[in-house]
């Protein structure tokens, strides 16, 4: 079975991007946010390769993150996870090909990503074991909008990229 | 003939996968809260750290570079002018720049340090180097070569020479994660240096700093500076936070909201200081400062709350 090689490279991968994304990538704000390139590559990963191991790859990805977050550890594995299963829909499915599956996997993952994140919050919250405390609205208005942009235009120009990679079956 | 028999589950199966993969990730949330992850923690920032400090400094390197040549085209029309100057620039290489930029943010620091002789401030003796940043987009935190065994603590104040930066939010035995002002999750309490009004300075899902809780009717201006009031007893008292940017004020609200242009740069922290001396008073609890955040009376006293 060929997987090729960004399979083999996808946890390093994701922990170097880990590490970029609370030092690197934070220089790269637009609009209050900063591009989320874990999740990207999680989504990609997804539609290459289908959701079974990018549910792997989520949960460890989401680990990297939140080591450097300020928020609850292990939070952005499930919220990681959850993208992953849905932008694992574009692998089979779908053709991948077609612009328009990327563009919605990933706008997708990052809208349920964010759905899920805040839920997380908002359950520590009223168990009283939240650090943070994020009202909804204007969570959703000024970072979940605008990160979903940010991150959709990011795998259009990414498109290129994961269009040369070969269609892998469901592993 | 078509098997009946069921295969044996196992974790390649997905249904299988997602749900272990959760209850793990809900096994580490609920160690993480109970406290009980700290050395695991405490072991794989130590281990990270060196990479996390080399990755800040190859950006900001990076940064530095890419903003020269942005200035380039403006330096190209004063070029005659400039040019003796650009010929001195150009014996110093980038090693002295930096350790020279250094030096300065120090000196900054120790005139800070000396100005308030009753802080004591710690760091790699006096600062700590911010290493990174966060890596989601719902927090605004950092995070800082400083730990347990520096004698930080949870609660202290972290500032630079330009004004308030936040609290320490957690602490590992050398790296300690700081919730920024800005974060929604923090506040401050806050007066204005000139017309003497007390509020409460907070973050905002934006990154914005909001001045609340002002009381109506007293005017005050833009551009008037907004110092930390020490009242909640959070913060030391008389530390910068920034000026009025903009007022919001409703004739039939109870209170004036209005807008504060950060005195630090909260996006490009190098160095920064813990105020180890300072205890944090936590009478309040935090229950209590969210019920008078969501229905404030006009007898009630303004407070602050960060909440790490």
């Amino acid at each position: 079975m060929n997987r090729g090689a960004l399979y083999y490279l996808m946890i390093p991968l994701l922990l170097l991007l880990s590490l970029l994304q609370s030092t690197t990538v934070a220089r790269f704000k637009l609009a209050g946010v900063k591009p989320d390139l874990v999740l990207l590559l999680v989504v990609a990963g997804a539609l290459v390769y289908g959701a079974r191991p990018a549910v792997l790859w989520a949960f460890i990805a989401g680990i990297g993150l939140d080591i450097f977050s300020g928020g609850p550890l292990g939070a952005s594995s499930l919220a990681l996870m959850a993208s992953a299963l849905v932008a694992g829909l574009g692998h089979r499915p779908f053709s991948r090909f077609n612009i328009l599956v990327p563009l919605t996997a990933v706008a997708l993952g990052t809208l349920l990503y964010a759905a899920v994140y805040l839920t997380i919050l908002a359950i520590l919250d009223v168990a009283g074991a939240s650090t943070l405390r994020l009202p909804l609205l204007g969570a959703v208005r000024d970072i979940v909008l605008p990160m979903t942009v940010y991150n959709t235009a990011l795998m259009l120009l990414l498109l290129p990229v994961l269009n040369r990679l070969p269609e892998s079956q469901d592993l | 003939m078509r098997s009946t028999e069921r295969r044996p589950r196992s974790f390649s199966d997905i249904g299988v996968r997602v749900g272990l993969l959760a209850l793990a990730a809900v096994l580490l949330m609920a160690l993480q809260i109970s406290g009980n992850l700290r050395p695991v923690q405490s072991f794989i920032t130590q281990l990270t750290a060196p990479a996390q400090l080399s990755a800040t400094g190859v950006t900001t390197s990076v940064q530095g570079f890419l903003a020269s040549l942005v200035r380039l085209r403006t330096l190209e029309q004063e070029y005659a002018a400039l040019q003796t100057r650009a010929e001195q620039l150009e014996a110093e290489n980038n090693t002295l720049r930096q350790v020279e930029q250094e030096n300065e943010q120090l000196r900054s620091l120790l005139k800070f340090a000396e100005a308030r002789p009753r802080l004591e401030l710690r760091g790699a003796q006096i600062v700590a180097r911010v290493i990174g940043e966060e890596s989601t987009n719902f927090s605004e935190t950092i995070l800082i070569d400083l730990g347990q065994v520096h004698g930080i603590r949870t609660g202290m104040p972290v500032v630079t020479d330009q004004g308030l930066v936040g609290r320490i939010s957690e602490v590992t035995e050398n790296i300690s994660k700081v919730l920024l002002l800005n974060d929604v999750s923090s506040s401050a309490s806050a007066l204005l240096a000139d017309s003497r009004l007390n509020g409460i300075v907070h973050g905002s899902t934006s990154g914005e700093l909001i001045m609340d809780f002002i009381p109506q009717g007293p005017t005050f201006a833009v551009g008037e500076a907004v110092l930390s009031s020490g009242l909640g007893g959070k913060f030391p008292r008389g530390l910068a936070i920034g000026v009025i940017e903009s007022i919001d004020s409703q004739p039939n609200a109870v209170f004036q909201t209005a807008r504060v242009r950060p005195a630090v740069d909260f996006g490009s922290l190098e160095l920064v200081m813990v105020i180890t001396n300072f205890e944090p008073n936590e009478s309040l609890p935090d229950l209590l400062l969210q019920q008078s955040a969501v229905t404030p009376t006009p007898a009630a006293a303004p407070t602050e709350g960060a909440t790490p």
